[in-house]
């Protein structure tokens, strides 16, 4: 056989085998694995991650991102010490409510609708009215790209204004709009110091913006975007700021004992701002008028208070009550406004036993194994 | 937070921080409020994707920004540029969000979101028309415009997106978490697939394990791997949970 024909056999052979081997994978069948998991690590509890209350109406609103439900409480609640939990009046959830991850909730105060905010994995803010429970549709939903975290409304104005995490970004839509309805402005750039903006409030006599920030910095430079870390802050805006604009003051620096400052709740009258600061397991409240690196007026903290990785916060300014979210625990907690120091809860309303600690995994993207330790890794 | 990975030979833990464009190491079995051993982040650095793996053997992290891998020294600490970056039309780069390399084979797999998540609303309905995802495959130091040695993508494939990935180097294996359409909040079509590195074009994967109600897995998102005990450990979001498998055929 001379050479030319070897190499041509030779190619054919190979050609015919990646064919083969082609073939081979296009038809492949999956073995199909349909077993059930060893072990399934799993919270049974709710996870409370915001709070709304209304007390015209006795509404105590709750979200719980562990299971993915806005739950609707009497505001009187208070679980009694032997009881397992407080069954809520109602709850919605399902595949069709638009309402997965919700960080943010908010009851108008004149139909008693309820905002619901998907702060991940959905880009939905659904709206429920009174009579909602269940795995229903909302009666419209509104289209917020960028995982947002709070919400906080102008009645007067019809306007909602909201923190935008990863724009670094605050948004200011029309109350009603629904769709892919854009915002009517929005304040970002790099002069306006947001980092990773989370809590937002409003002082309406005012007209002022309070913003918590954890820090997290992303600027964007001539070549690019890049990264920054800062202390968490404060930043205060006017109301009807837009674009990068500086922010009028910033309370920022080691005395504030700021760690995650998370949702905020502006009292009007008492002129000051309550702050949910989730990595401390404390409660701050500063002084409207507060400025640079200053200690809070108040602290709430302490094995007393049961307050555990606490998000969320909502005042009632009528009753002088102030209701925090835990996630290390399943509860809601209620002090008085005046509350300071390591102070037990008026009342607490719980979603589980008492003394649970939550496994507050949130959106687990990803998992390592540390296989020196043998543990698992979640990172949320 | 979106990735963890454990460093065994180093006893490290690196994680992204893409709302800081950073990447943090910290030492392993760390706990509570501790500080990072080291930091990369800064203008040089530029942009940090939600995803990154480790090779601890040349000491390497790969990450991506927008539709850009980038490969940075493992113990840099600062403001540090890439030090090699894949990028360019042949890439097929597009959304990418999962990452696994592996040092042994010299092998880098990319997994692509599909075109989805965009500022605009999407139903459900929306993305049947959309490009869905894929897996990419190249040498570990490709490098520049590089073409994939093999690309994962079809309906047979059944990839909409990949999230995280593991590879086993052992038996030159991809294991990619593929959590359905991101509308769809149980999507019925999710599950975690095996295929090998040698899979190119619309391949089915060698093994998978489906979302169903025997399986318990509504929309994994991580994955790792437990070779000692043959286990694969799944992140799961619509459970918010950690499902643990036996699966000793895989290994």
């Amino acid at each position: 056989m001379n050479k030319t024909l070897r190499l041509v056999l030779a190619g054919l052979l190979v050609w015919l085998a990646y064919g083969i081997l082609m073939q081979a994978q296009a038809d492949r069948k999956p073995v199909v694995i349909e077993r059930a998991p060893l072990r399934f690590i799993k919270d049974p509890n709710p996870s409370f991650s915001a709070v709304a209350v209304d007390s015209e109406s006795n509404m105590l609103v709750v979200s719980d991102e562990n299971m993915f439900r806005i739950m609707e409480y009497d505001r009187r609640e208070n679980t009694p010490p032997q009881a397992r939990l407080s069954e809520p009046k109602r709850i919605i959830s399902g595949t069709n409510t638009k309402a997965e991850m919700i960080c943010g909730v908010y009851i108008d105060p004149k139909t008693k609708e309820i905002y619901a905010l998907n702060g991940d994995t959905q880009n939905w803010m659904p709206v429920f009215s009174t009579d909602a429970r269940g795995n229903v549709a909302p009666n419209r939903a509104l289209n917020i790209p960028g995982h947002p975290f709070q919400l906080a409304a102008d009645e007067d104005q019809q306007l909602l204004y909201m923190t935008i995490q990863s724009d670094n970004q605050i948004s200011v839509y029309r109350k009603q709009a629904s769709g892919g309805e854009k915002p009517v402005r929005t304040i970002r750039g790099n002069d306006t110091r947001l980092e990773d903006p989370h809590g937002l409030a409003l002082d309406l006599k005012n007209r002022l913006i309070f913003v918590s920030n954890f820090g997290n910095g992303n600027v964007r430079g001539t070549g690019g975007r890049y990264g920054t870390f800062a202390p968490p802050s404060i930043t205060i805006y006017p109301m009807e700021g837009s674009g990068n604009i500086k922010p009028v003051h910033i309370i920022q620096g080691p005395k504030t004992l700021m760690n995650w400052p998370a949702h905020m709740a502006f009292h009007q009258e008492r002129q000051e701002l309550f702050v949910a600061n989730d990595a401390d397991n404390s409660i701050l409240v500063f002084h409207a008028s507060d400025e640079g690196d200053v200690a809070p007026i108040r602290v709430v903290k302490g094995p007393k208070t049961g307050i555990k990785s606490p998000p969320g916060i909502a005042l009632d300014s009528k009753l002088g009550e102030l209701y925090v979210a835990n996630m290390g625990t399943p509860s809601i907690t209620v002090f008085p406004v005046t509350a300071n120091g390591d102070v037990a809860p008026s009342r607490t309303i719980r979603g589980g036993p008492a003394g649970t600690v939550g496994l507050m995994i949130g959106n687990p993207g990803a998992v390592g194994y540390d296989t020196k330790r043998e543990q698992i890794l979640v990172p949320n | 937070m979106h990735d963890v990975r454990y460093d065994a030979v180093h006893d490290e833990i690196v994680v992204p921080v893409p709302y800081a464009q950073a990447i943090l190491t910290f030492r392993g079995g760390a706990d509570g409020q501790e500080a990072p051993i080291r930091i990369i982040q800064g203008p040089k650095t530029g942009a940090i994707g939600s995803r990154l793996d480790v090779d601890p053997i040349h000491n390497e992290i790969f990450t991506y920004t927008g539709n850009t891998v980038t490969v940075y020294p493992r113990e840099a600490n600062g403001d540090v540029a890439p030090i090699r970056v894949i990028r360019g039309p042949d890439t097929q780069l597009k959304r990418p969000y999962g990452i696994a390399v592996d040092p042994i084979n010299d092998i880098l797999v990319i997994g692509l979101n599909s075109n989805f998540g965009s500022d605009e609303p999407i139903t459900v309905e929306d993305t049947e028309s959309l490009e869905k995802g894929a897996i990419l495959i190249f040498n570990r130091t490709d490098s520049g415009n590089v073409k994939p040695r093999g690309v994962i993508r079809g309906p047979k494939s059944g990839i909409i997106r990949i999230n995280q990935m593991q590879l086993y180097p052992q038996k030159k294996l991809i294991v990619g978490a593929m959590p359905g359409v991101i509308d769809s909040m149980e999507p019925d079509s999710a599950f975690l697939g095996v295929w090998s590195y040698d899979d190119n074009g619309d391949i089915p994967p060698k093994w998978k394990i489906p979302a169903n109600d025997r399986t318990k897995l509504k929309k994994p998102f991580g994955v790792v791997l437990n070779p000692k005990n043959k286990e694969v450990i799944i992140s799961d979001m619509r459970n918010q949970g950690v499902l643990v498998f036996s699966v000793p055929e895989v290994f």
